[in-house]
């Protein structure tokens, strides 16, 4: 959606925002600053499925923290102090989040100009983790490298005998500078970096890059492409949710259970691959509409899809059926929704606490918020409550999917082109956002352009950004041998993240 | 669990019988060069399309073009392949791309056959058992393709080849991602906590090159610039067949394929 300036002055920002967000239906969708002069809030308001863009001009690169007051800042106030030099004062826990030693001191690779440190004590680039203390109280630090195949992040466990009393997660080792790469190179090549800032979620990337990138020209893409663009994104869905949901009989042991489900996410991919070329849905999506899909394609992937339920059901009917299972997740790393609320959680996490928010419902995005699917929400908060969400999701996904296929394959938009072309330049002074509900929860991508419409500001929130707070919290006091099962149940990108 | 097992015997086995099939055909392969005349830098539409700037053309006489396609670097989006007028730049629908040196994934006009470059095909001391430490260092796609080269479908482990849970049991350090500052450090420890001998390969376009993140102030330009690779295995994510073929390459049991264009 396109948006307009609104300037906050800092002084109103924080009661401004903490009325939006406490007593309005608003939240915030991310915190962060153009070039470090300013600070940018991006207020979301989901009842009416618009959003409002605040700048607030810093005249110093300090500011008083917003964590005290709203508690879902304390990420981005990590990230801007990275990204920018922007200090929070009196943030509770101010540490690095994406820079770390490697970097230099007084590095900020958003800032154009180098900043002249005002204050001497800002840091060492060390990072201290929590020490908890007491009698028998040790530390048990994990990663960056894990013992699985997956991304890299450094969790330090402090433990009393198995129980976790504190979790502290460091990341930031896969920072690749994709936000900067974004604002170097032709936004006609930038869907490809875009889409790489987490690939496993390459659709929705792709579609919030996109609808980011029409609405700075203030275009429609063909109802064709709105069609194709919702059945990428819900078959990303799809074959995310079997994994995760897989990835959960992993952690239990319940190993006959998560091999089926990987063997039956290869037909998932196979239907992405049939719509796209591309098992992850690579370069489907692109700012105009999609590649184009012959007709062929799509009935033959509307057959799979009923296969691919017809698969599914004895498999995931073994899952909910079997208590040994059940009962390992039941009331286990348990997020209380009070605490969702103050955190901003978002996705199946916020979800399962009975958070009745997904952006499917409120913000434009393909064919929605028509058409939405109906909500899938638990109530208990914990591992359980997230995998239920993914199971009752993963089948609204595939009604959705196989509904859409066969009006497609059936209506007149099959012969209509799925792209429009778009000018080259991009409207200068302009600010807009795309918001996705990506399968982790919802995606962020805000553009700025510069008075020569050059893209002055790439920011993108994953989902994960709010989430990973909610793994902390989840795992208190909980058991050590708990964790790889919850960790799954919250399925966070620390590509995403780290960008 | 009784009915886990009925169902899991019901189901019997899904593995695919052929080794390293090519792609389906509704995937889209990488692209390669074929001896159809470029029309030289007059034409350049691959190399203004392509995202990465994996494709440099030069020489304007049309017989004088020469065209050189770099696969390390390559994203396969496709877009040189649908540009190209003259048919000199195809799609290879082949899986086996893994090549052991570098410039074997650097295709010019001038010598199109893969397979008159690669070396011989020599079985190593990892033949028949391969252990193999994954580290990722990228955005997780390259990891959810080794995570289903195991799968029951492409089931690696019948190669011989295991995944492990420490630098100390592996012989093979596979890297996926770009290698960015932040993990530098961490995989350099890896590989020096690794016995001898050992292999390394790049999993992906982006640890063989940094892919569409090369050049960037977080130095994330591929596994090459920190330790001595391998084995090459290019792709944005490389399909689980051409995984599994990087392995056939590091065991010594497969060099790089024939490439198998695509008929339009």
């Amino acid at each position: 959606m396109k948006l307009t300036r609104k300037q906050v002055i800092l002084e109103d920002l924080s009661n401004a925002l903490k009325t939006a967000t406490h007593e309005g239906h608003c939240r915030l969708g991310l915190l962060t600053s153009v070039d470090g002069t300013q600070l940018c809030s991006l207020v979301l308001d989901p009842t009416l499925g618009t959003a409002e863009y605040w700048e607030t001009p810093l005249r110093n690169s300090y500011y008083r923290s917003l964590t005290a007051v709203l508690p879902e800042t304390h990420w981005f106030e990590r990230a801007n102090w990275d990204l920018f030099g922007i200090i929070p004062n009196q943030h509770p826990r101010l540490k690095h989040l994406l820079l770390h030693e490697q970097y230099k001191r007084g590095f900020y690779p958003l800032r154009p100009q180098p900043l002249v440190h005002e204050r001497a004590e800002d840091t060492d680039r060390q990072f201290h983790f929590l020490e908890v203390q007491g009698e028998g109280v040790y530390e048990l630090p994990v990663g960056p490298i894990h013992a699985g195949v997956i991304e890299p992040g450094h969790f330090r466990f402090s433990c009393l005998g198995e129980n976790i009393l504190n979790l502290e997660i460091r990341l930031g080792y896969v920072h690749r500078g994709v936000e900067k790469r974004l604002t170097e190179i032709p936004w006609t090549k930038a869907r490809f970096v875009a889409e790489a800032a987490a690939s496993d979620t390459a659709a929705a990337n792709a579609l919030a890059h996109a609808i980011a990138i029409e609405s700075l020209f203030e275009l429609e893409v063909p109802a064709r492409a709105q069609v194709l663009r919702t059945i990428a994104l819900e078959l990303e869905r799809i074959a995310m949710h079997i994994i995760d949901i897989g990835g959960i009989g992993t952690d239990i042991g319940f190993l006959g259970f998560s091999t089926s489900m990987s063997r039956l996410r290869g037909k998932a991919l196979g239907l992405a691959q049939l719509l796209s070329g591309s098992r992850f849905l690579r370069g489907f999506i692109l700012p105009g509409g999609t590649k184009p899909v012959s007709a062929e394609r799509l009935a033959a992937m509307l057959h799979t899809c009923q296969q691919l339920r017809e698969d599914l059901k004895p498999v995931i009917a073994i899952l909910e059926e079997n208590l040994v299972a059940t009962e390992r997740m039941d009331s286990f790393g348990k997020v209380s929704r009070s605490l969702a609320r103050e955190f901003g959680l978002v996705g199946v996490a916020a979800r399962a606490c009975g958070i009745e928010y997904d952006t499917r419902a409120h913000f434009c995005q393909g064919i929605y918020p028509k058409d939405a699917p109906p909500l899938s929400v638990e109530q208990n908060g914990d591992i359980l409550s997230r995998t239920r969400v993914r199971i009752a999701e993963l089948w609204r996904s595939l009604d959705l999917v196989e509904k859409l296929l066969s009006e497609t394959c059936a209506g007149a938009t099959s012969t209509t082109s799925s792209c429009i072309e778009l000018p080259q330049q991009l409207p200068p002074d302009a600010v807009a956002a795309g918001i996705v509900e990506a399968f982790r929860g919802e995606l962020i991508h805000l553009i700025v352009t510069g008075e020569k419409g050059q893209i002055r500001r790439y920011c993108i929130k994953d989902p994960s950004s709010n989430n990973w707070t909610a793994l902390s919290i989840a795992i208190r006091n909980n058991l050590i041998a708990d964790f790889p099962l919850c960790n799954k149940s919250f399925s966070l990108s620390y590509s995403g993240n780290d960008l | 669990m009784r009915k886990l097992l009925q169902y899991l015997l019901e189901q019997g086995v899904a593995t695919q019988k052929s080794i390293c099939p090519p792609l389906d055909d509704d995937a889209q392969g990488l692209p390669t060069l074929t001896a159809s005349a470029c029309s030289g830098s007059s034409c350049s539409a691959c190399q203004e399309a392509c995202p990465t700037e994996a494709i440099s053309v030069a020489g304007s006489e049309s017989n004088e073009a020469r065209v050189s396609l770099d696969l390390g670097c390559c994203i396969g989006c496709g877009l040189c392949i649908e540009t190209c007028p003259t048919g000199t730049i195809a799609e290879n629908r082949s899986t086996q791309t893994a090549a052991s040196r570098r410039e074997d994934l650097v295709l010019t006009n001038e010598t199109t056959e893969l397979t008159a470059r690669s070396i011989e095909e020599r079985p190593t001391i990892f033949a028949n058992s391969l252990h193999a430490r994954v580290v990722s260092t990228g955005c997780s796609s390259c990891d959810l393709e080794i995570g289903a080269a195991f799968n029951p479908i492409f089931d690696m482990e019948r190669f011989g080849v295991h995944v492990v849970a420490s630098p100390r049991y592996a012989d093979a350090l596979m890297v996926t991602g770009p290698v960015g500052r932040g993990m530098q450090e961490a995989l350099k420890r890896c590989y020096e906590a690794m016995a001898q001998p050992r292999l390394v390969m790049a999993v992906g376009t982006c640890a063989i090159s940094g892919g569409v993140h090369k050049g960037g102030y977080a130095e994330a330009n591929g596994a090459d610039s920190i330790l001595p690779v391998n084995v090459y295995v290019p792709g944005c994510p490389p399909h689980p067949w051409s995984i599994i073929h990087g392995v056939l390459v590091a065991q010594g049991k497969s060099t790089v394929g024939p490439a198998v264009l695509r008929t339009k």
